[in-house]
């Protein structure tokens, strides 16, 4: 995966959006993609029921229970153009694959639209957080898996009293997670990370 | 597994960004790479 997340502007300009699939959880492949570095690109859940697209693609493996490591490209018209197995054990050439799609673009006729390109997200914004707090976790995973350690200082309140002070003064109160962009608090998690997915994404 | 030349099967799932996405938003404008794999945690 990190090599693939090295590749996305090629991926890009060759109009394709890549995901990666496997049978875990959102949180747990929001905490696998922090461990390995940051992956901006979906990581989906074909979690419940248990590796049912994988089986739509003849790729889930029943007998150990999970799914195969495989590689499907499919053009801008809904048509399969690659399917490759490496098998669980393997491993992918990503350059390969990129020239793969970049073949696809090549070929396709029919209409297709650029993959949309990262935006920045603004600098001087802080991010509150607490020790032991799944909301926090959720908050701090989005900024990594977005590469946004440089635009979002990181501030501690459950070991900072300086940084909760300075929360309590922002917005008056002691809640955390808190992103503050242009002097402005935002406090829900889930809407946390909606805001650097609106600003960030390789996918709208 | 699937052949090439054949239709994809759609799919909505959630991915670890809280996104929801669908295969049928993303053909008709993007092409598509899937890359499956069997776990988090173990050797990409």
């Amino acid at each position: 995966m990190p090599e693939t997340e090295a590749l996305l502007s090629r991926f890009g300009a060759a109009n394709t959006q890549v995901l990666g699939i496997s049978i875990d959880s959102v949180f747990c492949h929001a905490n696998w993609a922090v461990s390995i570095g940051g992956i901006s690109f979906p990581l989906l859940a074909d979690f419940h029921p248990k590796g049912a697209v994988a089986s739509s693609y003849g790729l889930y493996l029943e007998g150990a229970g999970i799914t195969d490591r495989a590689t499907v490209i499919i053009d801008a018209g809904g048509t399969v153009r690659h399917s490759s197995s490496v098998t669980p054990g393997g491993r992918r050439d990503i350059g390969e694959l990129a020239a793969l799609c970049e073949k696809v673009d090549k070929e396709y006729s029919g209409p297709k639209q650029a993959v949309p390109a990262p935006g920045s997200f603004p600098g001087g914004s802080t991010l509150f957080v607490k020790s032991s707090c799944g909301h926090s976790l959720k908050a701090l995973n989005a900024r990594a898996n977005f590469h946004l350690e440089g635009a979002i200082t990181l501030k501690n309140v459950s070991e900072d009293a300086a940084a909760m002070a300075e929360l309590k003064q922002i917005g008056g109160k002691d809640q955390a997670p808190c992103l503050v962009v242009d002097g402005k608090p935002m406090y829900e998690a889930d809407d946390i990370v909606k805001a650097m997915v609106d600003v960030v994404p390789y996918l709208k | 597994m699937i052949a090439e030349g054949t239709k994809a099967p759609g799919f909505t799932l959630k991915d670890h960004l809280g996104r929801e996405i669908s295969l049928d938003s993303l053909t008709g404008k993007h092409h598509v790479m899937l890359l499956f794999y069997p776990l988090d945690f173990t050797p990409t």
